[in-house]
């Protein structure tokens, strides 16, 4: 984001393709006429000319900027509207705001992923930036947890990773059903035997809010440190700059502060989990 | 130091027509409202106290087009900027936060930086207390000390001019026949005045027993759970008059006009108070309760700015306190929180 243009103006954009990933969620597919430039973990707001905005965090690669995607689920008035695109709407991005995973602190870490529902969007593009920088990390764990089998983001991918040398990846749903092989039950009962240093390893939760919670108490009690767990918080973005202040967490804003923190910073603030 | 006479500050006022939309203070009942100029009239107020709109309404207004049709440019860029006349101490203070938000911290409002480069802020001395008045309690004196361009202290038949920064001074030198130097015994009449003013406020704030501000470290903290806030909020009818009224306060919406053709963004005044403020699609709210949001409202003025920006983010108007349909006072509330720490 420069920060000598005018901060409330989304860069009209095309949406290139719509891909239903579930029932409740899709993800678009975008270009900006101009490029837009991202760390992974920052989030931009996408505009529905008419009806309006709402914060999502590209699940896409940090190193493609002339497209980007987002992966939406329908949940509200915006993302009603934004279900309803097709190929070739126009829409617009602002952004991109906040700070983003800090991925040169992870470096010669050992790394846990801790994902939950629609939380995998943002962890996507935090797992390309992972495998471009091969190497740097001693190990690499993927804890994913679903609803259920039908609402599994990203399966086909998630299937590849499985299948890489330098990712451990395990995978959960609330309730399962006759296609699911793998474990059930919540997220936090595949954390258990994750063969890493705890009280070294660097924790990374994303998911909704309830997840968010009880992962992180997990991770607390296998020994992690508070400073070595990274939380993606979701609050009511807005404007993206630390001025209307609907996103407030302490004596922090999500949007620029934010909207990944460390657990140690944030922990003592009231109300960080609703 | 200058002095200006009533009627010839009336012909600076109709000389600065020509670059500036200058608003001053009419009285209508026992309020005043910023009202455009157009000339001398009997209605107008430049000393008293402060007006019913804050200051905030001429630098980020309550409601202006902020994007349109995904253009890079600034919207209304090249309006006339406002002269304000008649701005008094306490909304002078509201830009230590004001400031802090939109003008000195990470991005810069370009809107808010045009409004606080351009407009010309004439200030005044209040010259009467209404009991809603406690700007002391808050460090503030009654005449305002900083922030302005000039500054009037109103003496009979004009003002002691006082200079407050390189735009005021090149006013007070491009219409220096209109000026003249103050003599001693006006300024020493000013002096008297604003000490007469000091003691009226401090009545004041005896009289209503609110405390005064280095007793606030920590009241939001220790009374996070305290039955204060529910108490206090149960008349509240959620209308957010409070908010708006406020000089410190300064969220806002982003609001996109419902029209597919064009693309229009808007940046109205939001409340904090309202159920809406905090939650997030698909319905969480970190503050469902309307007393969690009153605390909210505190902890913000009280705990966040002071810790963000060395500010406690009230300004002691007393617009809130007479603005509140529930007659919440935040005196009282105050009082309690210092009281209960």
């Amino acid at each position: 984001m420069r920060k000598d243009k005018n901060p409330y103006r989304p860069i009209k954009t095309e949406v290139l393709e719509v891909i239903k990933e579930t029932p409740s969620i899709r993800t678009l597919k975008l270009k900006p006429e101009e490029p837009i430039a991202f760390k992974t973990g920052q989030f931009i707001e996408l505009t529905i000319p008419g009806v309006g905005e709402a914060p999502f965090t590209p699940s896409s690669r940090p190193s493609v900027i002339d497209e980007m995607e987002v992966t939406v689920m329908k949940v509200g008035k915006v993302t009603e509207e934004i279900h309803r695109l097709k190929k070739g709407d126009i829409v617009g991005l602002r952004g991109p705001f906040g700070n983003g995973y800090p991925l040169d602190e992870f470096k010669g870490k050992e790394i846990l992923v801790v994902g939950g529902g629609c939380g995998f969007a943002p962890l996507r593009s935090l797992m390309y930036s992972f495998f471009a920088m091969a190497g740097d990390f001693k190990k690499l764990f993927f804890r994913g947890g679903c609803k259920n089998p039908s609402e599994f983001l990203y399966k086909k991918e998630i299937e590849e990773w499985t299948a890489r040398d330098d990712l451990n990846v395990r995978l959960t749903v609330d309730t399962g059903d006759g296609t699911w092989n793998r474990n059930v039950g919540l997220v936090t009962t595949i954390l258990d035997n994750v063969d890493m240093d705890y009280k070294d390893g660097i924790g990374i939760v994303c998911g909704p809010p309830i997840m968010m919670k009880f992962a992180t108490k997990k991770l607390l009690d296998m020994g992690f440190k508070e400073k070595n767990l990274y939380l993606s918080m979701e609050k009511n973005m807005s404007c993206g700059i630390g001025k209307c202040g609907h996103c407030r967490i302490g004596i922090y804003y999500a949007c620029k502060d934010g909207p990944v923190f460390q657990y140690s910073k944030i922990k003592d603030f009231p109300e960080i989990w609703e | 130091m200058h002095y200006i006479s009533t009627n010839n500050f009336f012909r600076l006022l109709d000389a600065l027509k020509f670059n500036y939309k200058v608003y001053i203070p009419v009285k209508k009942g026992e309020q005043r409202f910023y009202k455009k100029y157009t000339g001398p009239q009997d209605d107008i107020v430049i000393g008293e106290v402060r007006a019913f709109e804050p200051l905030k309404a001429f630098f980020a207004q309550a409601r202006e087009v902020v994007a349109e049709n995904f253009s890079d440019d600034i919207p209304h860029a090249d309006d006339k900027p406002f002269a304000i006349v008649g701005v008094k101490a306490c909304d002078l203070k509201g830009f230590k936060v004001q400031d802090h938000v939109f003008k000195d911290h990470d991005y810069k409002d370009p809107f808010y930086l045009k409004n606080r480069e351009q407009n010309l802020i004439i200030s005044t001395d209040c010259t009467s207390v209404i009991d809603t008045c406690f700007c002391l309690a808050l460090g503030i004196k009654p005449y305002p000390q900083e922030d302005f361009d000039i500054n009037l202290s109103e003496v009979k038949g004009g003002f002691v001019v006082e200079e407050g920064s390189e735009k005021g001074k090149g006013l007070v030198k491009k219409y220096s026949s209109l000026f003249q130097e103050a003599a001693n015994v006006i300024i020493n009449k000013r002096k008297a005045q604003r000490a007469r003013i000091v003691e009226k406020v401090e009545e004041n704030i005896k009289e209503n027993k609110v405390p005064r501000e280095d007793l606030y470290k920590g009241i939001i903290e220790k009374n996070y759970e305290a039955d204060i806030w529910p108490e206090e909020a149960k008349e509240c009818v959620e209308c957010g008059a409070c908010n708006a009224i406020c000089p410190t306060c300064h969220c806002f919406l982003l609001y996109d006009q419902k029209d597919r053709k064009k693309m229009e963004r808007l940046r109205i005044w939001d409340s904090c108070m309202l159920k809406s403020f905090a939650r997030v699609a698909g319905g969480a709210n970190p503050r469902p309760k309307l007393w969690m949001r009153l605390r909210n409202r505190f902890e913000k003025k009280f705990d966040f700015f002071p810790k963000v920006a060395d500010v406690y983010a009230c300004t002691g108007c007393g617009r809130c306190v007479s603005a509140c349909p529930a007659k919440i006072d935040i005196r009282k509330v105050l009082t309690r929180l210092v009281e209960n720490a």
